[in-house]
């Protein structure tokens, strides 16, 4: 699957651009700068699986992850951040105990990745016997099959059809299943972030955490419930 | 001794296949990218979430890095997907499916995940998570 | 008939079952009681005469043989034994063999054997029929009946038996009955002591029986009668110093003697024994079982003639305890005690007689002795019962006119017993003097005649006494009243000086009741006006009165007496001696009814060396028996017997200056009645003539009458050697048992406790110390280190998944890696 031409140097851009993207999440001072850079990181990687020919996924992680998941993320940070790391006052990193027994296992997991690539080396280079432009050839093949687009300069990929068609026929169970997840999911967000208010007035709340919350706070008293 | 190990064939595997000198062959090998820098691209980004979840302080940052190691694999996934049609598997396609549900997995542990969060900060008042030790001898 | 001796024994058992089962139980009265017992012994009486008669005068007449029940079926298994090994003693250079031991049950009627059957039953009779009407009245009359006839049917085995076990169990049986019987009037410590006495001075006697009997089955393979006697005859003769295995059998023989038969020195038991009944002493301690030991010495006669050594014990030990007894009896005032001595010294006689080689005049003189003392016991339970139980004889006297019946029955035993021509006593006791003078089976015979004689003297003495004290002169019991407390063994309280009567001991069964402490005062006088006026005073109002006034004793009591005197009287003329045959006409006239010739066939002779042939023409080997020594005397050879030489024979050296053997034995004869006149004359004189003499010989050998009065302190000697070391030696091992056996074992379970305790401080401070230290130790060291691991810090957590999952990397490489 050797890329080549534009394909290569979009290819270098979009990677390192992800892992640089990626660095500057971890190392960031401010939290919001974190979610930016996570996004731009994201949005790298769904570039990078255009290359690979899967631009409905792309498509799906630019609306979902970063259209659902980061907005998600981003509301969070605004509800519970307060700025003390770009003040200074708070720690970024641990300590440095911890900081340094990560930075050695990480090192230790390249480690095994370059190793990895050692050993798989020989047998990934078997499948790439054929040249950049056999390469070509094949794909300029594939592609009279696929329809032409509006302006007619490239062709419309038939990836969302074969994705659905797995997709619906192969795996409609687990289909199903994630969409329970989700369900599970919402349900179980809205309650883990109920406040003590919110949980009061729907009767939600063991009776001697609600007389000890109440000493704290005596508006509950006006959302008992009036049932006994 | 291992560390030759690891050099000469990562230089292999950059100068790769035809016998070709020097400048040309990183050339070659840079200008026609092939599965094996998919993966060594997502394994370094796995590594760097790894890297934030164990370091950062901030709980909100840890999940972004677990969102990263998320992405890593579904990377992962789709550059054997891609790398598989090619060879002619017809169960190809399986590796973009797997990467749906990674990601509709991803966002609902995100929206569980974050209500925690909301909810901690809503008791301890905190998102540094070296305090929150309630499970501390 | 003869096949229904069987029975003998069996009716009088039955009887007694009846009685003591069912007599109490159901209530029988007095005559009942009395009808089923004299009932049983009458038939057994008849049935033994009818059995006599056809055994030895019938038609199909046995004897001379021994007629075992075995021929005509009766005889059971008793013992069916296994092999024993047989050691034939003088032959032992046979290899020892092995006998099959089956000891049958089975009766033997023989000579021997019939004529105790017919004494036993017969005198049995007379004694069961007084005792009806002596024991009238007593609760336990049931009880006495019930032991007398146990008593008859154990001495009835005992003397019907046809081995040497049977004989065994009937002598134990009459061991038993006898402890039973004296001990009677159980409520009576006098009475418990002398029954115990009795048993257990049996039992050393039995000791010695029991092992001649295992010697005779070790010997002779067999327990039976013919089978030993058989074999015997053929054993060599052992003489006087040689000691063989038959004289040891001899020996155990002669201690069970000893012990039934009361001699020295296991007589001891006899005087006691008379704390029982006057039946009881009548039948058991005059005529029946104190006979038993003669009746076992004359049926081994074969063994005992083997052993010449033997044959000169039994000889001194009767004459010592004849003269022994004789002069004890004459200090005695108990008048039971004085018939009791008597009894002593006369079975001493007896074993005199076995002990010279005239067994067959022993057994006469048990059968007339039988006659007469069974008499003279009846005549004092009469005196007794007509005194109210008064025994002492100084209390008593000129019962003459009071109780006629029992004065001219009690004269004939008297007359009897002093060996006065013509009654029973008289054949008998002459013929063993005689026997022993002339005797070639030991030496010393002159010895056993000179004490004898003496003896004779001294019953004949006593014996006048008792009737003298008792019967003739003053009625002293008008005098002081009935002194001591007027109980049946009581009598010699008087010498405790209790003039008044006091009563000690309140009495049972139909003894005066006297309660303790209660006065008797003494008589009077218009007691003795009411006696001379109305002839007699029976006490009916109450007992505070003085003394009884005696009486005669009912007809149920003095009709036997009279069956006795008759007897006593004629007895005798079954053994005429020999010294009368100008006038019979033969040595032992009178064919097989005289006791000598009836009983020759099991008397052994050791000229012959065979068992006596009967007496056809009566002048044979009987004859030859005395007839050839005396030959041989007279023709100046002396020790011709088989017995070598006995030394000085006195009838032979009488014979050597009269030269005439009818002579020699006719001066024995004189001999003998002179020195019963003396006696006779001594007895009128001391207690008749001058009552005062008694006293003052009293005085004068003041030492003599004292060791006499004291029964020469036999009883005391043996209670400090024996029954005081016994106890010493009980006492000595219950201090062992008690302090070191004990001690051990007390001191184990002490050491234990200690032991535990020390284990138990071990295990709680040690054991459990060390455990507790290690525990605490291991905790103290490794409870930091995981709780080190609970840091609650959640990248701690997240960094070990990390170290995890590089860990499965490597495994995941490991083959390639290493």
């Amino acid at each position: 699957m050797i890329l080549s031409g534009y394909e290569a140097l979009f290819f270098w851009i979009f990677a390192l651009a992800a892992i640089f993207a990626g660095l500057l999440t971890v190392m960031a001072r401010n939290a919001v700068h974190s979610a930016l850079f996570l996004i731009s990181s994201l949005v790298s990687v769904a570039a990078l699986f255009v290359l690979a020919r899967a631009e409905f996924i792309a498509g799906v992680q630019i609306l979902v992850y970063v259209g659902g998941v980061m907005v998600l993320f981003l509301f969070v940070i605004m509800l519970v951040n307060v700025g003390a790391e770009e003040r200074g006052t708070e720690e970024i990193f641990n300590n440095q105990r911890q900081v340094a027994a990560s930075l050695i296992f990480c090192l230790l997991l390249v480690g095994g990745v370059l190793y990895a690539v050692n050993k798989g080396y020989r047998g990934l280079q078997e499948q790439n016997r054929i040249t950049p432009e056999a390469a070509a050839a094949q794909e300029a093949n594939r592609d009279k099959s696929l329809a032409p687009s509006a302006t007619g300069s490239s062709r419309i990929t038939n990836d969302s059809q074969s994705l659905a068609a797995s997709l619906y026929r192969y795996a409609s169970l687990p289909f199903e299943i994630a969409s329970v997840l989700l369900l599970v999911a919402i349900i179980g967000s809205v309650m883990l972030a109920r406040t003590l208010r919110q949980e009061a007035s729907a009767d939600d709340v063991d009776p001697e955490t609600l007389k000890e919350e109440m000493v704290r706070d005596p508006e509950l008293t006006n959302l008992e419930p009036q049932s006994e | 001794m291992i560390m030759f190990n690891l050099i000469s064939p990562t230089l292999a595997f950059l100068f790769q296949d035809a016998p070709r000198s020097g400048f040309e062959q990183i050339k070659y090998s840079a200008a026609n990218p092939d599965l094996a820098k998919f993966l060594v691209i997502g394994a370094l980004l796995f590594i760097i979430g790894v890297a934030g979840v164990l370091t950062r302080r901030n709980i909100i940052v840890i999940f972004m890095s677990i969102e990263l190691i998320l992405n890593a694999a579904n990377l992962n996934f789709i550059a054997f997907s891609r790398y598989l049609s090619l060879t002619g598997d017809p169960d190809a396609i399986a590796g973009q499916i797997f990467t749906v549900f990674v990601i509709v997995v991803a966002a609902a542990e995100a929206a569980i995940g974050l209500g925690i969060v909301i909810a901690l900060y809503r008791n301890k008042e905190t998102i540094w998570i070296d305090e929150i030790d309630l499970l501390k001898w | 008939m003869l096949k229904y001796i069987w029975l003998v024994p069996l009716l009088p058992l039955i009887g007694a079952a009846i009685n003591g089962l069912l007599g109490r139980k159901l209530r029988f009265s007095e005559p009942l009681i009395g009808g089923i017992a004299v009932g049983s012994v009458a038939l057994s009486f008849l049935i033994s005469v009818a059995a006599v008669y056809s055994y030895g005068f019938g038609g199909h007449a046995e004897w001379p043989r021994p007629y075992l029940t075995s021929q005509d079926g009766f005889s059971f298994d008793w013992i069916p034994g296994g092999a024993v090994s047989v050691n034939h003693g003088a032959e032992a250079e046979a290899a020892p063999r092995f006998a099959l031991l089956n000891v049958e049950w089975s009766y033997q009627l023989d000579p021997l054997s019939s004529i105790f059957m017919l004494i036993v039953t017969g005198v049995g009779l007379c004694i069961f029929v007084f005792a009806t009407g002596y024991m009238h009245g007593e609760t336990g009359f049931y009880r006495f009946f019930a032991y007398m006839g146990l008593f008859m049917f154990a001495m009835l085995v005992l003397v019907m038996g046809s081995n040497f076990l049977m004989m065994f169990v009937g002598w134990e049986g009459v061991g038993l009955c006898s402890y039973l019987l004296i001990g009677y009037y159980f409520d009576r410590q006098e009475a418990a002591n002398a029954s115990r006495k009795a048993f257990i001075t049996n039992r050393v006697g039995d000791f010695g029986f029991a092992l001649a009997i295992f010697g005779v089955i070790a010997t002779f393979g067999s327990a039976q009668y013919v089978d030993v006697f058989n074999q015997a005859k053929s054993y060599p003769i052992e003489l006087l110093g040689h000691w063989g295995v038959l004289s040891w059998i001899a020996l155990g023989l002669f201690i069970g003697a000893c012990g039934k038969s009361a001699q020295l020195p296991l007589h001891v038991w006899l005087p006691d024994a008379m704390a029982g009944p006057t039946p009881v002493s009548a039948l058991i301690h005059a005529a029946t079982m104190v006979t038993a030991g003669l009746y076992m010495v004359t049926r081994t006669n074969v063994i005992f003639q083997h052993s010449q050594t033997m044959l000169l014990v039994v000889a001194l030990i009767g004459a010592a305890t004849a003269i022994f007894a004789a002069t004890i009896g004459i200090t005695q005032n108990d008048i039971k005690k004085v018939l009791a001595y008597s009894t002593v010294s006369q079975l001493g006689f007896m074993f005199m007689a076995c002990g010279v080689g005239a067994f067959a005049i022993g057994i006469f003189h048990v059968m007339t002795h039988a006659f007469f003392k069974a008499l003279m016991f009846l005549g004092a339970g009469s005196v007794i019962h007509g005194m109210h139980h008064e025994q002492d004889m100084r209390r008593m006297g000129g019962l003459k006119k009071y109780m006629p019946y029992t004065y001219w029955t009690f004269m004939a035993g008297w007359l009897a017993i002093c060996g006065i021509i013509p009654f029973s006593g008289f054949w008998s006791k002459d013929e063993i003097l005689w026997k022993a003078a002339s005797t070639t089976h030991i030496p010393l015979g002159w010895l056993v005649w000179l004490i004898g004689t003496i003896a004779a003297t001294c019953t004949a003495f006593y014996m006048t006494r008792l009737m003298a004290m008792t019967f003739w002169g003053r009625e002293r019991f008008l005098d002081k009243p009935a002194g001591g407390e007027a109980d049946e063994a009581h009598a010699s309280a008087y010498d405790k000086g209790l003039a008044q009567h006091d009563a000690v001991y309140p009495s049972a069964g139909d003894r005066p009741r006297h309660e303790p402490g209660e006065h008797v005062g003494p008589v009077h006088e218009d007691v003795a006006h009411h006696v001379a006026t109305h002839g007699h005073v029976h006490e009916g109002e109450g007992h505070g009165h003085g003394a009884h006034v005696p009486h005669e004793s009912p007809p149920s009591m003095w009709v036997p007496l009279a069956v006795l005197a008759v007897l006593a009287v004629i007895g005798g003329l079954v053994g005429i001696g020999p010294a009368f045959r100008s006038v019979t006409g033969s040595e032992h006239p009178g064919g097989r009814l005289h006791i000598v010739s009836w009983l020759d066939p099991i008397i052994w002779n050791p000229v012959t060396r065979e068992f006596n042939a009967p007496e056809g023409g009566h002048e044979a080997a009987p004859v030859a028996e005395t007839a050839a020594p005396a030959e041989g005397a007279a023709h100046g050879e002396a020790g011709a017997s088989v017995y070598g030489n006995t030394g000085f024979n006195l009838a032979h050296s009488v014979e050597n200056s009269t030269h005439s053997e009818l002579a020699t034995e006719w001066i024995f004869i004189i001999i003998s009645l002179v020195v019963a006149g003396i006696g006779i004359a001594l007895g009128f004189l001391f207690y008749v003539w001058r009552p005062l003499l008694a006293g003052i010989w009293a005085q004068r050998l003041r030492p003599l009458y004292i060791a006499s009065y004291n029964k020469y302190w036999v009883d005391e000697f043996y209670g400090w050697a024996v029954t005081r070391r016994t106890m010493d030696a009980a006492r000595a091992v219950y201090a062992f048992d008690s302090k070191i056996v004990d001690g051990i074992v007390n001191g184990l379970a002490t050491l234990s406790r200690l032991f535990s305790r020390i284990v138990g401080g071990i295990d709680k401070y040690f054991v459990d110390g060390l455990v507790n230290t290690i525990a605490a130790f291991i905790m103290r060291l490794m409870s930091p280190l995981f709780r080190a691991a609970q840091t609650g810090f959640t990248q701690n957590y997240a960094l070990v998944m990390v170290l995890g999952l590089m860990v499965a990397v490597v495994l995941f490489f490991a083959r390639d890696i290493f």
